[in-house]
């Protein structure tokens, strides 16, 4: 059943305001997680019972620093708050206003006042005040204001009761608004608030500003949006000073000491950088190591089911369908959780300690000359574990331009999938050496990690080259103050991150696992034979092994045959898959590497009578593996980030024609 | 002067600038009137860490190029009399 008292409720507020820790107190565990309609900013919503009869909605916006929209961010929030649709309709909203920081908090909450929205204050990071030794007028200022404000502490609770009773009464302001449009933008406000029926000066003044609609009129009074938007702000802070003047006393000494004291070590160029690389590391090892346990626990379990069930199950489509098709493809979803929520853990804890804002700033210089900035370093290194979390990770950057640089090229870096098909290579065809004292070996496998990173890196420069942009975000951040992250945020990171995962990307992935099985147990006018001993046709005989053969003319300037040819087609479920076809090819009964390898260097080139694998193709076969988005679960994640399978198509075309073309040339010159 | 030539620990207020600057930058509290600090700078022309209004706001060198301030010296002396 429904309930008719059901309350919109949004948390609106600058970040670092204590946002989250708030949203999870008021919601509990019931939160879920969604996109906003046109963008892919994920927006996290919660039910809750407030009082008998009473449920509220409560959603969480991202923070903003004026309502005025620079960022997706901010549209998003501005979109929101405009919205008077039935079921979109926010309405109540709580403001929020860190304690410690309240001047640039509350110039946000009275541009929230103006639109006429009832609301009421929050004020976080209580503790601290006092800690600081600040002390605030409470009633003086609520007075002001026109709203009432309620003290709370997200890890207490302290305050949450009377917050709640103060949105259940919440109206609009009695005072304000507290900035009106002077008189010459009156004509072009009247404009915007006919055609789209706001009924409120704010709204029709926001909605003007922000769109390109109304530019001409705007600039018909003599100023710039921007500037029009600049003087705003000046009369706002005019009017916050003046009751933090009256109202707020500090003693500014003690203020930021400790932020500042370590921030002496945590920016400074020499232990600032040993403190960072230290931090990446640690995150490096435990995507790889720590989570495969895990991994490994999900990749047998798995099988065991897949073996139990085509040990009970009579043989038959459905059954194979079942046990090498869906069981497979759901493995293939789950294996990655345990990477995305160590990524996911970490990040949070980043986030909450205040440290992320820290590496933006400490990595800034290096990223910058390839259009990236400091926020690229996170999806870059996890890209070395997995491009699925990598990709994820993406979404905490508030620059949408970037951010699709980022997933652009994050594909690039050398995924731990990657591993076995290089040491399979490396291991045919480059020489056990050593190379001034150095494996020649390690070498070729350091190089091929080093491909990757400048790649990825140059391809995000020539990107930034020749896409042109129309609105520059210029790169400022805050530098919010250190502080210890509550782990119940951090958990709920972790679950919201995996839950979305979980549902998006993986329905795409299973759907491609599933018509892969097909394509790869299926031929034209072939099927396996289900009787009581399952007859598998030959992998040559299949869709695959037809496609494979299909294109071997197309491959074979590149120096792979058919078979190899079908091996890198079938490694577009996952990379390592390529090990696992040659051995099928080669009739390998076991996928033990040593028995492969030992039969791939028996295969001799039916023209010269040498060995096959040598040096051309096997280098041309690393460069191919090296370059090529062959794995379906990114391109599942790159379409799901971006709401765009044209995004994920082109970028899996471009990366397939570099892989080819540096194949081509690789193979060409040592063939 | 510009807010790129502050060093560490100087203090300055901000003027009105002749140009259009970001409006971001009004909004996140970095407006003339204000008293600002230089908190710290990354090396090699990276970014740098002000502190105005209560709040540490970091921007790239060419933004801080762009916004006009009081002299430092100057305005010890004046705070001296």
């Amino acid at each position: 059943m429904i309930d008719k008292k059901a309350i919109r409720v949004a948390l609106v507020g600058r970040p670092n305001t204590g946002k989250s820790s708030l949203f999870n107190r008021l919601t509990g565990l019931r939160q879920k997680v969604g996109n906003y309609p046109g963008v892919t900013m994920e927006k996290t919503m919660g039910l809750s019972k407030w009082a008998p009869g009473v449920l509220a909605e409560i959603i969480d916006l991202p923070g903003i620093y004026s309502l005025h929209a620079s960022s997706v961010d901010e549209q998003v929030v501005m979109d929101s708050l405009l919205n008077d649709d039935v079921g979109e309709k926010i309405d109540v909203v709580i403001g929020l206003a860190d304690g410690t920081n309240l001047k640039t908090c509350l110039f946000v909450f009275t541009q929230i006042i103006d639109l006429g929205i009832p609301a009421v204050l929050a004020i976080t990071m209580t503790d601290q005040m006092e800690r600081r030794g600040m002390e605030l007028q409470v009633s003086d200022l609520s007075e002001s204001l026109g709203v009432p404000i309620s003290l709370i502490n997200a890890r207490s609770g302290q305050g949450i009761d009377q917050l709640r009773a103060d949105v259940l009464k919440a109206t609009s302001s009695s005072k304000g608004p507290f900035f009106q449009p002077g008189g010459l933008h009156l004509q072009w406000v009247n404009q915007v608030d006919q055609d789209h029926d706001f009924n409120s000066v704010y709204k029709s003044w926001l909605y003007g500003l922000s769109s390109t609609v109304y530019s001409d009129l705007i600039n018909n009074t003599g100023r710039t949006p921007a500037r029009v938007r600049a003087d705003e702000a000046i009369k706002r802070y005019r009017v916050v000073n003046d009751w933090l003047r009256q109202f707020f006393h500090t003693d500014p000494g003690k203020d930021r000491r400790w932020t500042a004291r370590l921030d002496k070590w945590i920016v400074n160029p020499i232990w600032g950088s040993v403190i960072l690389f230290g931090l990446l590391f640690i995150i490096f090892q435990a995507l790889f190591y720590g989570s495969e346990t895990p991994m490994n626990f999900i990749d047998d379990q798995f099988a065991h089911l897949s073996n139990f069930l085509s040990g009970i199950l009579p043989s038959s489509f459905l059954s194979h369908l079942i046990t090498n098709g869906i069981i497979p493809g759901i493995s293939g979803v789950l294996i990655f959780i345990p990477q995305i929520a160590l990524l996911f853990g970490f990040i949070a804890l980043l986030e909450e300690s205040g440290y992320m804002a820290r590496v933006v700033f400490i990595m800034d210089r290096f990223m910058r000359p390839f259009g990236l900035s400091g926020k690229s370093v996170v999806p870059m290194v996890s890209g070395t574990a997995c491009a699925i979390p990598a990709i994820m990770s993406t979404r905490n950057m508030e620059n949408s331009r970037e951010r699709w640089l980022a997933i652009a090229v994050t594909p690039l870096i050398t995924c731990a999938a990657r591993l076995p098909v290089y040491a399979l290579l490396i291991s045919l065809v480059i020489p056990d050496q050593s190379f001034f004292g150095m494996s020649l070996r390690g070498l070729v496998l350091f190089g091929l990690y080093l491909i990757g990173f400048v790649t990825a890196l140059l391809g995000s420069a020539l990107l930034t080259k020749i896409m042109p942009t129309a609105k520059v975000n210029p790169f400022l951040l805050e530098m919010p103050s250190y502080r210890l992250p509550q782990l119940k945020n951090v958990a709920h990171a972790i679950l919201n991150r995996t839950k979305s995962f979980v549902s998006e990307a993986g329905k795409i992935i299973l759907a491609i696992s599933v018509v892969l099985w097909f394509f790869a147990s299926f031929g034209p006018g072939k099927a396996p034979d289900f009787n009581q001993d399952y007859v598998a046709i030959p992998i040559e005989d299949s869709y695959v092994g037809k496609m494979g053969k299909a294109i071997e003319p197309v491959m074979k300037p590149l120096g792979f045959d058919w078979k190899v040819s079908i091996a890198v087609l079938s490694s577009f479920v996952a990379r390592e898959v390529f090990v696992g076809t040659m051995a099928t090819l080669y009739s390998v009964d076991d996928n033990e590497k040593s028995s492969i390898r030992e039969q791939m260097a028996k295969q001799k080139n039916p023209v010269t009578g040498e060995p096959y694998f040598n040096l051309a193709v096997g280098v041309s076969l690393l460069l191919f593996y090296a370059f090529a988005m062959q794995c379906m679960s990114t391109y599942a994640v790159v379409a799901r980030e971006t709401r765009s399978h044209k995004f994920a198509a082109i970028q899996f075309l471009i990366l397939g024609i570099l892989a080819y073309g540096a194949a081509f040339l690789a193979y060409s010159a040592l063939a | 002067m510009y807010l790129s030539d502050l060093k560490v620990g100087q203090k300055a207020i901000v003027l009105q600038a002749s140009i259009s600057l970001p409006v971001k930058l009004y909004e996140m509290g970095c407006m003339p009137g204000e008293e600002i600090e230089l908190n710290y700078a990354a090396p090699f022309s990276g970014p740098m860490c002000f502190l105005v209004q209560g709040t540490s706001i970091s921007m790239r060198k060419e933004l801080a190029e762009l916004v006009p301030i009081t002299d430092p010296n100057i305005k010890s002396l004046q705070n001296d009399r």
